[in-house]
């Protein structure tokens, strides 16, 4: 199955952000793959990977698509896109903050 | 003679002559053998063991900077796990191994392969190069070191320098710091970093002389350079004159041991901050008044299990007999949210610096801890110079939270009571860190024996700014006026209440209450404690005998008059910025 969301964290799919999201992907059997809409199946890398996750340098407002695969597949793409899709409250990385401050581009 | 300016951390002064610190450079591997020779099996073994200590290391580091500094650092290194733990990178490079390469050329190149494809992404993504460079770094190092039959997880040199080095490097971890001999280092200088930085408090409680932040020209700088580190006035003076070398004091003002009054008669008790074992015989050597700030974290990390009743009873009880005649302020344990300990399964929390920390876990969740502490605690005040021990409660922000913990340690010495255990009841007071509780200040004084203010997080909270957050430096920083006025209601929390036999008092245990520069505001806003980290404690007491307290009453006067920053600033003589 699979979900194509719009990026909401500010910081895009960097830092923080990208470490929840491989955080969430490895609590799941099922295989979780990532990577931007338009680049098709062969731009999707496993979402388990700090490396290829942050190796997309996907940016906030972009839009990727998220497949999984296995028993908990369902679980694992709500989890996933959850996080895809909500704001990391607080926690961004100080020059993400900084950046986002300076646009006057306040998530709250 | 060229001098360039950065950043004081540490306000002492040496000469020496500069070593650049380069972790990466003493990690040249062997020669690369023919793949029929390489015993497959053997390197993935080794390759799975310096995962295991690299893995270890960054734990460690993670819990330091956890400790020192919260939350932000900490998260860093929780990605630097990731990447360790990456299963593409392990999978790819247990496949080369599985070819016939040794475990080091294998991490070396996929590593190498995966910075490359960072450095050609754009924005943010470079800092993920350095990450990976640091684990690379660390596996590298136990695979290298393997070799010689030694493990470790930092070049040796590092805490082996011979004396009179003047360290340079880009920044300097907290464990490099942490490893470094302070009579061997002259002084460190970095071209990045700040002064409330992990690796800079470090510094500063070694005593060794520190200059942060000196930019780009740190660079030009060659190896034997002789170098004078003024971290006093935040310059690096490269090939000194004699003049400039004499004229800078190169030597740690000598310890004052006795304690001090102002030049009228008014008594400060300068105490240290210690946040670990090794840190208490130099609090007492820098002539340190006692300890205003013993933090007691150090004992539950780089376990698997909280500390025992008889491990903390032990620990406060050494504290203890390094200042028999003196006060030893204990912080019950603080931690919850940024600082984490992986065996107590704390929450993860969206905004963990709002969230469960502190008083807040002891008094609920982690109650078991609190009792456990509590009992340590009141059976060392009924030892041998125990009558000095205080007992300090972090984040309060609710009167509850004080009736409850008081009632805690009442059910506490019940206990002891009953089991016919000795104890005594030590004062007991809170720790204000938040705008609640500088609001609620003279309740809180009813209630307990004494308040110590703690400004990193006290200015923090005020200013709604992220201490770890660079974007917002210039909003933490105690000499705003919203911040200053804080510390003046609690201050004043305890005038006019004498009549009602209250002789409670206020201390600060920020990096506020360390700066000389500032000590005459401080003694003017009615502080009757200061502590610090131990080596500004000869300088802050020097400072106190010139003060006279009326005039330092006046001083505090206009500096909560003042609107802005800039202002406070210029009233206290301090440069803009």
């Amino acid at each position: 199955m699979e979900r194509t969301v719009t990026v909401v964290p500010e910081a895009g799919l960097h830092a923080r952000p990208a470490s929840k999201l491989v955080q969430a992907a490895n609590r799941f059997d099922a295989d979780v793959s990532i990577g931007r809409a338009d680049d098709g199946d062969e731009g999707l890398v496993r979402a388990d990977s700090m490396l290829s996750v942050s190796g997309l340098n996907v940016a906030h407002g972009e839009s990727v698509r998220v497949v999984a695969e296995g028993p908990d597949a369902a679980d694992a793409l709500d989890a996933v896109c959850d996080l895809l899709t909500s704001e990391v409250d607080g926690d961004a990385n100080g020059e993400d903050d900084a950046e986002s401050a300076a646009d006057g581009g306040d998530p709250t | 003679m060229r001098v360039l300016t950065g950043v004081g951390s540490t306000p002492l002064s040496g000469v020496g002559a500069a070593r650049w610190y380069r972790p990466e450079a003493d990690l040249t591997l062997p020669d690369r053998p023919d793949p029929s020779a390489v015993d497959a099996e053997a390197e993935l073994a080794r390759f799975g063991d310096a995962r295991d200590a690299a893995r270890e290391a960054i734990r460690d580091a993670r819990d330091w900077a956890a400790e020192r500094v919260g939350g932000e650092e900490a998260a860093v290194f929780e990605a630097h796990e990731q990447f360790l733990d990456d299963p593409e990178l392990v999978e790819d490079i247990e496949a080369t191994i599985g070819d016939g390469t040794p475990a080091e050329h294998a991490v070396s190149d996929r590593f190498a392969a995966a910075v490359e494809q960072f450095e050609a992404l754009e924005g943010p993504m470079a800092e993920r190069a350095d990450d990976l460079r640091d684990v690379r770094d660390r596996l590298l190092r136990v695979l290298l070191s393997a070799d010689a039959g030694a493990v470790a997880d930092r070049p040796d040199a590092i805490g082996d320098l011979p004396a009179g080095t003047v360290l340079l490097a880009e920044r300097l971890t907290p464990s490099d710091t942490a490893e470094l001999d302070p009579d061997a280092v002259a002084g460190i200088a970095t071209v990045a970093g700040g002064r409330t930085a992990h690796a800079a408090i470090i510094a500063r409680s070694l005593s060794i002389p520190a200059v942060v932040g000196v930019g780009e020209r740190l660079r030009e700088i060659a190896d034997g350079t002789e170098l004078l580190v003024d971290g006093a006035d935040g310059r690096v003076v490269v090939d000194p004159d004699a003049a400039t070398r004499e004229g800078a004091d190169t030597d740690a003002p000598p310890a004052v041991t006795e304690r001090v009054s102002t030049a009228d008669g008014r008594p400060i008790e300068v105490a240290a901050n210690v946040g670990s074992e090794a840190e208490i015989a130099p609090a007492a050597d820098r002539g340190a008044d006692g300890i205003g700030l013993f933090r007691t974290e150090f004992l539950f990390y780089d376990r698997e299990a909280p500390p025992t009743e008889e491990e903390q009873h032990e620990a406060v009880t050494a504290a203890l007999s390094a200042f028999p005649d003196d006060r030893v302020v204990v912080r019950t344990l603080d931690i919850g949210g940024d600082k984490r300990v992986p065996y107590l399964d704390l929450p993860e929390e969206t905004n963990p610096f709002l969230g469960r920390r502190g008083i807040r876990l002891s008094l609920d969740e982690h109650r078991d801890l609190f009792e456990t502490q509590l009992r340590a605690l009141l059976r060392a005040a009924a030892t041998e110079g125990g009558e000095g021990l205080a007992v300090m409660f972090p984040l309060v922000s609710r009167i509850e939270e004080v009736e409850a913990a008081v009632s805690a340690v009442e059910s506490v010495a019940a206990d002891l009571d009953g089991e016919g255990v000795e104890h005594a009841v030590p004062e007991l007071g809170a720790m204000v860190e938040t705008p609640a509780a500088a609001f609620l200040a003279d309740r809180l004084v009813d209630r307990l024996d004494f308040l110590s203010i703690g400004t990193n997080d006290l200015a923090q909270y005020v200013m709604a700014a992220d201490r770890e957050n660079d974007g917002v430096a210039a909003y933490h920083d105690p000499l705003h006026p919203a911040v200053l006025r804080a510390i003046d209601r609690t201050a004043s929390a305890t005038e006019g209440t004498d009549a009602a036999g209250t002789d409670a008092w206020v201390g600060m245990c920020g990096e506020m209450a360390g700066d000389p520069e500032l000590t005459e505001l401080l003694v003017g806003l009615g502080l009757d404690e200061l502590s610090m980290s131990a080596v500004t404690a000869p300088a802050v007491k020097e400072r106190v005998r010139e003060i006279d307290s009326a005039e330092a009453s006046a001083l505090a006067d206009e500096a909560l008059a003042c609107e802005t920053r800039a202002e406070v600033r210029d009233v206290l003589g301090l440069d803009g910025e």
